[in-house]
């Protein structure tokens, strides 16, 4: 857990493809993280981002994938790498009650892993209870069974097991599944400062768009490709006036009213996204400018507006917006194709 | 599906068991057909030779198969009874018949003939079968060679459990042993591999999976070691027999106990799910008891079922814990290297296995 050079890349991937078979399952995609920073990969189920990772944790064969791939500049692509990779690296999996032995205590279940990258059982329990210390596990249950603790403390007892080594990079797969929604920041929180304290590098795959508050780059994947890697503020800021939403309550709210508010003339780039039964979220270009003609336009067409609030908008909105891009990009894509079809018929 | 199999299997070995399968014997005869004649030393009388008459009843017996004479008269064969005690130990045979010096001078002079038996007493239920089966044989004999019928069969057990020692305790002991060993050491590694579901885990540090499963091969043979020395001294504690070396019987149950600690590792690999370990432990443990000879003699069964009990670990260690135990025979023998050779040939499939199975986080 080196706090070296933040331009030092960990992980660099170049032209990374993934085949199955006939299937693709990674059209080719190119990232690299820093030594420091924390990655999150975010995406719906089936996008690609467990395939990524199990790539550059030696967990799919050469023979499936192609491309430039380096984990503490050693390639997955050649066996003999893989010990050396897996001693560098940790990972912390989805499910404790699959990768966790819950008989043992929380200090022996250290013991078992660290044993497995060689560390001593002396130093693996020193390593262990600083560990255990930042991350808040109370020191009464270090010595009970891990089935007695909370689901929030097994997960932090998994993410102790996956630094005990000092890895150069922490693997983390959906780090807030299992754990109640009141904890999930709890979790996050202690990542965060995980990250801050021992400046630990992460990467991190999730469809819990909260876990984008605490990510330095967040990538979006779709189908396998992946669509966008940047921080989340330049994210945010290449929408519609950086990002600026209105929000609008509209009585009955349907999709003829949605459409009619897409027609809006005066503004460019009208992008609108329903986040309830009756709320829609509307972003534009010149957003301060146009609003409150927006307004008068939404009246003038006979749409009731019950409630209005402006606000910037967040990390899932602008994922949101990126995949329901993308889905209409497809979507015309089809219409064209099957036009060409009936036309050729 | 398992239940009515086993019963039709067990069905099966009992209908084909029903055959009489004839009691292996070897004659030794110091019967002399010439004498001297008591009141003068210089004359002799020779007398026909009943021995050979007798052996021809024998053959003629459908209850007995002769497997070796030995003729010791006149000190033809020396070592005859000690050979044919050895051929009693390692079981080729399951009595002796000893026909005495005096045997053809009694008929011909018209008293009773004399047969000595010795009969294989390890298993002291059968005994019985035996006496019967070589007195089917002097019934002919009497019948074709028009003797009188009183006959002395004399009976001399040979490795029966000394009197001091329980005989029921004994006798079930040389069944429990074999069975209990391999059972546990069975059914406690059976789960090892496929229950242990943080192996996917582990695989993401740089262990191995061939690593893994060494590791549990070690800590079971060394649980199995403390395993068997405990049953072992419960069983001397509470009278049991060892007519051979105490160290012959540990390695061999040892030996025994590790075909079972393989055979469980190898279906702990294989199996996908607990519910599939454990079908496959129940149609293994049922299949390794009704083929293990207990039931039926294990050539008794057809030829097929013959070669599958043979391929079995419990048809091979039974016997050898049996032999140490009641006739004092050594652990290293046939049955031990087949028992080497299956523990082997299953720990090099299970890492087969293991190597080739995808584990997932």
């Amino acid at each position: 857990m080196s706090t070296g050079n933040l331009k030092e890349v960990v992980v660099n991937v170049e032209n990374l493809e993934v085949t199955f078979g006939e299937k693709k399952i990674i059209h080719p995609v190119s990232f690299n993280v820093k030594r420091g920073e924390i990655i999150g990969f975010f995406g719906i189920s089936g996008a690609g981002k467990t395939t990524i990772i199990r790539v550059l944790t030696c967990q799919i064969s050469k023979k499936n994938w192609t491309g430039n791939v380096n984990v503490t500049n050693l390639s997955p692509g050649s066996k003999k790498n893989h010990s050396k990779i897996l001693s560098n690296i940790g990972y912390v999996p989805q499910l404790e009650e699959l990768n966790l032995y819950y008989d043992l205590t929380p200090l022996k279940n250290v013991e078992v892993f660290a044993s497995c990258y060689g560390v001593k059982k002396k130093e693996a329990k020193k390593i262990a209870m600083e560990l255990f210390s930042i991350l808040d596990i109370p020191e009464d249950t270090w010595d009970n069974p891990l089935k007695k603790m909370s689901g929030g403390e097994k997960k932090r007892v998994s993410m102790a097991i996956g630094l005990i080594h000092k890895p150069d990079i922490l693997f983390l797969d959906e780090p807030t599944t299992g754990v109640d929604a009141a904890k999930r920041y709890d979790v996050l929180s202690y990542l965060k400062k995980l990250n801050r304290r021992l400046g630990t590098t992460m990467v991190l795959i999730s469809h819990d768009m909260e876990a984008a508050l605490i990510v330095d780059r967040a990538a979006i994947l779709r189908d396998g490709k992946l669509l966008e890697y940047d921080s989340n503020s330049n994210l945010i800021t290449s929408l519609p006036s950086k990002g600026l939403v209105a929000r609008f309550s509209i009585e009955n709210l349907n999709e003829e009213k949605i459409n009619i508010i897409k027609e809006f003339p005066n503004a460019t780039n009208i992008k609108t996204i329903r986040v309830g039964n009756e709320t829609l979220e509307v972003l534009m270009d010149d957003f301060e400018k146009n609003l409150s003609k927006l307004i008068q336009f939404m009246m003038k067409n006979g749409l009731k507006i019950n409630a209005m609030s402006r606000d910037v908008a967040t990390f899932r909105r602008y994922f949101q917006l990126r995949i329901q891009e993308e889905e209409d990009k497809e979507r015309l894509i089809k219409i064209q194709q099957d036009a060409i079809e009936e036309v050729e018929i | 599906m398992m239940p009515p199999a086993i019963i039709m299997l067990f069905a099966f070995m009992s209908t084909s068991a029903s055959i009489t399968i004839p009691v292996k014997v070897s004659v030794v005869s110091y019967d002399s057909n010439t004498f001297v004649n008591q009141n003068n030393y210089t004359e002799t009388t020779t007398w026909d030779n009943y021995t050979s008459k007798y052996l021809d009843a024998v053959k003629e017996s459908e209850l007995l198969e002769l497997i070796e004479f030995y003729d010791a008269s006149d000190h033809e064969d020396e070592y005859a009874m000690e050979t044919a005690r050895y051929e009693l130990r390692d079981g080729n045979i399951e009595c002796i018949i000893v026909i005495p010096v005096e045997f053809t001078e009694l008929l011909s002079t018209g008293y009773p003939g004399i047969i000595e038996l010795i009969p294989d007493s390890s298993n002291a239920m059968a005994i019985q079968d035996k006496l019967n089966a070589v007195q089917d044989s002097i019934n002919i004999f009497v019948e074709e060679n028009d003797l009188d019928p009183e006959y002395v069969l004399q009976e001399y057990e040979e490795f029966s459990v000394p009197s001091k020692y329980n005989f029921r305790y004994n006798y079930n002991m040389t069944i429990l042993l074999p069975f209990m060993t391999f059972g546990i050491s069975f059914v406690l590694s059976i789960l090892v591999v496929v229950q242990e579901k943080p192996i996917a885990r582990l695989l993401l540090t740089p262990v191995q999976k061939a690593e893994i499963l060494l590791s549990k091969y070690i800590v079971y043979s060394i649980v199995l070691a403390l395993q068997v020395f405990l049953v072992l001294t419960v069983a001397i504690a509470n009278g049991l027999y060892i007519a051979g070396s105490v160290i012959d019987l540990y390695l061999s149950l040892y030996m025994l106990g590790f075909a079972g600690v393989s055979l469980g590792m190898f279906i702990s690999t294989v199996s996908n799910t607990k519910t599939e370990a454990n079908q496959l432990y129940f149609a293994f443990f049922i299949v390794s008891i009704l083929l293990s000879g207990m039931f039926v003699p294990i050539d008794a069964m057809p030829d097929y079922l013959q070669t599958i009990a043979y391929m079995l670990p419990l048809s091979h260690g039974a016997p050898i814990i049996k032999g140490i135990l009641s006739k004092g025979k050594s652990f290293i023998g046939f049955d031990f290297f087949w028992l080497l050779g299956i523990s082997s040939v299953l720990i090099i499939l299970s890492f087969l296995v293991i190597n080739r199975k995808r584990y997932e986080v």
